[in-house]
């Protein structure tokens, strides 16, 4: 029962972990810009899914209503789209610290391209869009690309990505080392201690198994001994 | 304002790991000397005084070393990402 309990939160942790990074880290679309316009944005509820509200652009023209920057794009295959919003993202998060959204827009309006000459851009953004929550991914930069088949590799991620193993091993090493040095000494002077009364060792081991328990029996070191 | 926030918040965090990290260093190394002289069979039924003071000059070696410096890393890194970050997405 605790197993299994134990084992939905850490998969459920792992799956908002995820879908944390696959929302923030940046991605790249092959399309091609249809159109580059600003529409009054109601923004309610989800406002999670819009800048914070001190960045400066999209102009607040009510307490509810935003004035935003939008692209629509089109993908290779001609007919599945996407609509892209092109905000400030400000100076919290997402940490992009982007600034240029009416020269990113001045952009895409240049790029923008017909059918009849196709011209493919690259539109690196992050976000999701989410229909149900009038949700759209923030473009961040727009670049021309030879084609839609270019072949594009994520450096930023494949950065970041390692970075966020490296640090999660260098606290499961850290961790390692403090349980090896501050909390294992600690036990044995407790199973010790208890030697003397009476041999009490393995209800304090068991105690000890697992995360709290390590910490709580630690803790318990600090405790005058009877 | 937004950047002095930021600022304020990053440099917290990082302080924060900048400790915990130099403790993880210093634990390790304190380790590493006690195990150099516990397997070193010359030093065999050496007195605990002896030991304790090879540990000390070890880690008096260690607070001069270029190890601990790299520790400065953890503001520096950062930094850069965000100045680079900064610039790559508004001027390049």
């Amino acid at each position: 029962m605790w197993t299994k309990i134990k084992w939905g939160l850490r998969i459920l942790a792992v799956l908002i972990a995820g879908l944390f990074l696959h929302y923030t880290l940046p991605q790249r679309d092959v399309v091609q810009i249809i159109n580059t316009y600003n529409k009054n944005t109601p923004i309610g509820g989800n406002w999670m899914f819009y800048s914070i509200e001190d960045t400066g652009t999209g102009v607040e023209t009510s307490a509810t209503i935003r004035d935003i920057r939008f692209i629509d794009a089109v993908y290779a295959d001609g007919t599945s789209v996407m609509v892209y919003r092109n905000e400030d993202t400000g100076w919290f998060w997402p940490p992009y610290f982007k600034w240029d959204s009416s020269t990113l827009q001045a952009q895409a309006q240049n790029l923008k391209s017909d059918k009849a000459a196709p011209k493919w851009v690259a539109i690196t953004h992050y976000g999701w869009r989410l229909a149900i929550f009038s949700a759209f991914p923030n473009a961040v930069s727009v670049t021309p690309v030879d084609g839609p088949d270019v072949r594009l590799i994520p450096w930023v991620n494949i950065l970041l990505l390692s970075f966020l193993a490296f640090a999660i091993f260098m606290v499961r090493k850290m961790w390692l080392q403090f349980r090896e040095r501050m909390v294992d000494p600690a036990l044995a002077d407790v199973g010790e201690g208890f030697d003397a009364v009476g041999n009490r060792v393995e209800t304090v081991r068991k105690e000890a198994r697992g995360f709290v328990g390590r910490v709580g029996a630690w803790l318990n070191t600090w405790r005058a001994k009877k | 304002m937004g950047w002095l926030r930021l600022a304020f918040v990053l440099y917290v965090a990082l302080t924060i790991i900048y400790f915990v990290t130099s403790l993880y260093s210093r634990s390790v190394r304190q380790e590493k000397l006690e195990k150099a002289w516990d397997t070193d069979p010359t030093r065999e039924g050496a007195p605990e005084g002896e030991r304790a003071a090879f540990v000390d000059a070890g880690m008096q070696a260690y607070d001069k070393g270029l190890k601990k410096r790299l520790l400065w890393l953890i503001y520096i890194l950062p930094t850069i990402g965000f100045l680079t970050t900064i610039y790559f997405v508004n001027w390049h």
